[in-house]
């Protein structure tokens, strides 16, 4: 089913808000961000493109699966476990950063640790369910949130206090050449195809994507949006200035008669609801990964009984995440936030490229993957399930 | 499995209790700060003098039912005398209601930016607040008690909002706002003057500041210019003398936009102003008149003034219209399309074209 592909793609697209993409963009908004957001939009369709193309040699089957066919299962752990990283570090940070925005604006008197073990418990639970519960769940917040979202947006665009000659003055700097900061944070908007390293899975044989051209104009359109409508409200300096710069941003705008007149609380619960599915989904995929590295090989994509090991591994991200906030500050988060992206960019570029490789070797391997197909039986999709 | 389940169960359950107890603080418990004043420190001490309207809760939502109740502290920092005016009250104190900034007009003469220290640092100070410039200070504008307030802030939020009286002289500033204009290179701040007039207030002046302090008051009538230009406020008038006689015309449809443009290496601001409207006030026979003539009178009238103003802005250094920040918005963007606007905003010519469009007379001739 197509659309659980497009749930993927809003879901990460939005989400760059938590993940500082909008400040990085905008320290960088003289020093060529404009042309770093370019590039990642270009960088970004091609690699959605090359794994589109990974999906349809190889339908149905993760990447541990994938791996599995060329080469022997020693071999796979190293890279699965850093794809698991990566995701896992990706919700961490996310639910960090939430969980300080819960203290600064809902509960000042409650510590961010608190919240976070909380935050921690839901997602635990969450991520533990099977691959189809989590996507069902996606779908679920999406189609609560996204509307919402989007009004707030369509909001924002619309408000007489939107400077456009601020946004003008910084869209002529965009002849300043790319930088790998801003680059890498730009495209991670654009990774939200990533989660079908695992959710392929879930694709049946005859799968066919529909309206993937749309793919890149969202990405690109959510990707202005977050970079140009702060510099709008809060002017080519100002905005340079504010950690939690969205947050900060929609608390400009005003809803007189929406019940509550300040939309930053509205703001938040939405993207609370968004990090929240976020991390399940994170702590998911790196589950799962971490899973397909174990001896003992459970392939079931909604198995009646949640085993044991989801719990361990999830309780151990739990627990990881925690200690992260623990020992750093905001400051330090900030930093390694910066680094981590551009590491997570590098990732990206090389494991697509080499799935993408690898599927192009997938043609003898045909045989091997249809005999494997007739033995199982959880090739399924979400809807046939 | 089970026993994981039931620990998680027990975990969450747990959670409420938590949240209840160390964060939360019940309604009934907070003394909601509708307004703040700062006013420098007494007899040119160091520091600050901060007033706070407080709301007293009434079970009553009626005519003159809102009750404040007004502290006043002085300390060498905003921050200090909050607190310790929380050793002078019962109940914890909530900025997040705080609808208006009244700086007193005395800080805004020396220097204003210490106060944004702590205004942008505060988590629960709102963006979408109201600053103000309280004449001639903070203090005595916080201390009105308005006859007609239905609950606590009323007038004020009634003044500021679109909900209640829509004047042309008053130029509402959200803090955001305010802030945006304190940092960006090419606009400067603007805020308007409010004073407390027996029970209640008046703002019909605004007055521009500068990147430190209060440069300029205009008068209500600059002020309305200035809201129709940068806000295109419909909600106003434009006047013009003939013979002796004033003529006014209320405002149905009001567009303007300006451009920099460069004319033998000197550089004009051109300004369109298109204002129709009907007569709300003239001499009995205007229906007669040749209309064109009117509204030529109008027009250049309408254009000397907007000039008078541009040239007041232009002395003073000041630029609350922008025209710098267009300038960069126009311009290839380096270091040196400021550092040209800086140098040629001195020497900016004005090139004014008003259109004034006659609908109609009102009901008589």
């Amino acid at each position: 089913m197509s659309r659980y592909f497009f749930y993927n793609v809003i879901l990460v697209s939005l989400l760059n808000l938590m993940l500082f993409v909008p400040y990085l963009l905008i320290q960088y908004r003289y020093k060529g961000a404009i042309m770093s957001m370019l590039c990642a939009a270009i960088v970004g369709t091609a690699l959605a493109l090359l794994f589109m193309h990974v999906m349809k040699t190889f339908p149905g089957k993760g990447l541990p699966e994938i791996l599995r066919l060329f080469m022997p299962k020693p071999l796979t752990i190293p890279i699965l476990i850093v794809c698991a990283v990566m995701w896992l570090t990706a919700s961490s940070i996310t639910m960090y950063a939430f969980s300080v925005l819960i203290n600064r604006f809902f509960n000042p008197d409650t510590s961010s640790l608190v919240v976070l073990v909380f935050m921690c418990l839901v997602c635990m639970y969450a991520a533990t369910r099977s691959t189809l519960t989590v996507i069902f769940v996606l779908e679920v917040g999406l189609i609560v949130c996204v509307p919402i979202i989007v009004f707030l947006l369509f909001k924002a665009f619309n408000s007489p206090m939107l400077d456009w000659d601020a946004i003008r003055t910084v869209s002529h700097y965009w002849n300043r050449g790319p930088q790998v900061k801003p680059f890498a944070a730009s495209l991670f908007v654009f990774t939200g195809y990533m989660n079908f390293f695992m959710f392929n899975r879930l694709n049946s044989p005859n799968f066919r994507l529909r309206f993937r051209w749309g793919t890149p104009i969202f990405c690109s359109l959510i990707l202005l949006t977050s970079f140009f409508i702060p510099i709008g409200f809060h002017g080519t300096e100002g905005a340079a200035d504010y950690l939690y710069i969205w947050s900060v941003t929609s608390d400009t705008l005003i809803m007189s008669y929406g019940f509550i007149e300040r939309v930053i609380f509205v703001f938040l619960l939405m993207y609370l609801m968004l990090s929240l599915i976020f991390a399940m989904i994170g702590w998911h995929m790196g589950m799962e990964m971490i899973k397909s590295c174990l001896p003992e090989k459970k392939e079931a994509i909604d198995p009646a009984r949640t085993p044991r090991s989801n719990w361990v591994i999830v309780g151990l991200f739990a627990v990881l995440t925690v200690a992260y906030a623990y020992w750093f500050n905001e400051k330090e988060n900030l930093k390694i936030t910066s680094h981590w992206i551009v590491l997570r960019a590098c990732v990206e570029i090389v494991s697509v490229l080499f799935v993408f490789v690898l599927s192009l070797f997938g043609s003898g391997k045909r045989k091997k993957l249809v005999s494997h197909e007739n033995t199982s039986h959880n090739a399924a999709s979400p809807d046939g399930a | 499995m089970k026993i994981l389940r039931i620990t998680l169960l027990a975990l969450t359950a747990l959670s409420f209790a938590a949240t209840a107890g160390c964060g939360f603080r019940d309604i009934d418990k907070r003394f909601f700060v509708i307004a703040m004043g700062i006013d420098p420190a007494d007899q040119g001490a160091k520091g600050y003098k901060i007033t706070l309207r407080l709301a007293v809760p009434s079970p009553k939502v009626e005519p003159g039912a809102g009750n404040n109740q007004v502290v006043t502290m002085e300390a060498t920092s905003i921050a200090e005398a909050v607190r310790l005016l929380k050793a002078h009250v019962d109940k914890e104190f909530d900025f997040g209601h705080c609808k208006l900034f009244a700086v007193g007009e005395k800080l805004a003469r020396r220097d204003y930016t210490d106060i944004l220290r702590w205004l942008t640092r505060r988590r629960d100070v709102q963006s979408i607040a109201y600053v103000a410039i309280g004449q001639p200070d903070a203090a005595s504008i916080l201390k009105v008690e308005p006859k007609s307030e239905r609950y606590p802030g009323n007038t004020l939020f009634l003044m500021f909002g679109k909900d209640g009286t829509q004047s042309s002289y008053l130029v509402p500033v959200y803090l955001f706002d305010f802030i945006r204009r304190y940092r960006e290179h090419g606009i400067d701040p603007v805020l308007p003057l409010i004073r407390a007039d027996k029970d209640g207030y008046a703002i019909t002046r605004l007055g521009v500041l500068n990147k430190s302090k209060l440069m300029e008051t205009l008068t209500p009538g600059e002020t309305e210019t200035y809201s129709q230009i940068r806000n295109q406020d419909a909600k106003s008038t434009v006047a013009a003398v003939k013979n002796g006689n004033t003529m006014v015309i209320n405002v149905d449809h009001i567009a303007t936009h300006f451009k920099i443009a460069n004319e033998n290496g000197e550089y004009v601001l051109r300004l369109w102003l298109n204002v129709s409207g009907i007569f709300e006030e003239a001499p009995l026979g205007v229906y007669e008149e040749d209309w064109n003539q009117l509204e030529a009178l109008f027009n250049q009238q309408i254009a000397s003034e907007i000039k008078k103003l541009f040239k007041k802005m232009q002395q003073a250094a000041v630029d609350p219209f922008g025209f710098g920040l267009r300038y960069r918005a126009t311009h290839p963007g380096t270091e040196q399309t400021w550092k040209d606007w800086q140098n040629l905003y001195p020497d900016l010519k004005f090139d004014i074209k008003v259109r004034v469009e006659i609908e109609g007379t009102g009901l008589v001739k």
